[in-house]
């Protein structure tokens, strides 16, 4: 059942702080060092989220040492867990209106 | 050298120095009917019918066709003609509304921004854009970005905002702080009408007179009196002070 299982993602230890922590875009290196998470334990918690739709990748820039990093932005503002019938998850997703002003203004700053 | 931008209203660009400062964003407040969407129209207008500067009038407030009708009101016979030439581009509440769908007209108009064909910008009003934010916060993080935006893409800027000046305690929002000039419309009921008055309490990087002016709203749109004291002009008790 999906929402036992994105009540399961949010549920594993960090992910809760990643979403917190991904209002601006962050690689994993940066949420890892951060939020004081092991890195392999915070990829597997960037895919989980990612595959949930609750974090999304929202670019891939280039480090100082010309590599490319993928950096995460978290796609959700509220969850609502709802008990009544059924149990259903309902997710609020960040407005598309903040997302297209987040990346025109990404955009200036790096011309 | 600051580069400014001339509104083309009798008055007020001799009290703003010569003009509202290039690719800023000015706040116009006051209280419903003070004038901030004609002083907006008018910045709009004259942009194009005196410098030769293209302009994008957003409303939420109205449709295009009250747009119109309140342009040719005040004498802006040519109004539809620039909009039907693209000198002047209207997004109207129908459009900014669509199918409650903000963003595909955000998108649109970040298109526009982005094309460098535009010099002046009006958004009516700065309450409405802010109800697509969720908190105070996020609301202030936009308004930012927005401006930066259009400072980067060089348009200069009228905001209009619902908020009227009492004195001497007039409230300032943290949107007065935000933005780089503020212009307050004043009007106070006479025995006769309204008398109408014009304070530029703030313009970042320019020296401006900051008394304030009287003015009126009539054929041919706002006209301040930059030469008379304000308070000459005003009866015993009509102060807004």
């Amino acid at each position: 059942m999906a929402s036992v299982d994105i009540l399961q993602t949010l549920g594993n230890k960090y992910s809760a702080e990643i979403l917190d922590a991904t209002d601006e875009p962050a690689s994993a290196q940066e949420l890892s060092d951060e939020l004081g998470i092991p890195i392999a334990t915070c990829y597997r918690r960037i895919d989980e989220l990612t595959e949930h739709d609750l974090l999304e990748l929202h670019d891939n820039i280039l480090s100082d040492d010309r590599r490319r990093i993928k950096v995460y932005r978290r796609n959700v503002e509220e969850v609502r867990v709802d008990f009544d019938e059924e149990l259903t998850v309902h997710i609020e997703e960040r407005t598309e209106v903040t997302n297209k002003l987040d990346e025109a203004w990404r955009t200036l700053s790096e011309s | 050298m600051i580069e400014l931008t001339k509104t083309g209203i009798d008055g007020l660009d001799e009290i703003l120095n010569g003009g509202i400062v290039k690719n800023s964003t000015t706040l116009v407040s006051g209280n419903p009917g003070a004038g901030k969407s004609i002083l907006g129209l008018q910045f709009i207008y004259n942009g194009v019918d005196q410098f030769d500067e293209k302009g994008i009038y957003l409303s939420f407030e109205e449709n295009e066709k009250d747009l119109r009708e309140a342009a040719e009101s005040i004498g802006f016979d040519k109004w539809p003609d620039y909009v039907e030439s693209g000198d002047i581009k209207v997004y109207d509440k129908q459009v900014l509304l669509r199918e409650n769908d903000f963003s595909s007209s955000l998108e649109l108009l970040l298109d526009d921004l982005e094309d460098d064909e535009y010099d002046r910008l009006v958004l009516d009003s700065l309450a409405m854009f802010e109800l697509f934010f969720e908190s105070e916060r996020e609301k202030r993080t936009y308004l930012l970005k927005f401006t930066d935006i259009l400072r980067e893409n060089e348009l200069t800027t009228l905001m209009t905002n619902e908020q009227g000046a009492v004195f001497p305690d007039t409230e300032i929002g943290l949107e007065n702080y935000l933005t780089d000039g503020n212009i307050y419309l004043i009007q106070t009921p006479t025995d006769s009408g309204v008398n109408r008055y014009l304070w530029v309490a703030k313009m970042r990087k320019q020296n401006i007179e900051t008394d304030i002016y009287p003015m009126e709203i009539d054929w041919g749109g706002i006209n301040v009196h930059e030469n008379a004291s304000a308070f000459s002009m005003m009866g015993e008790g009509d102060s807004p002070i």
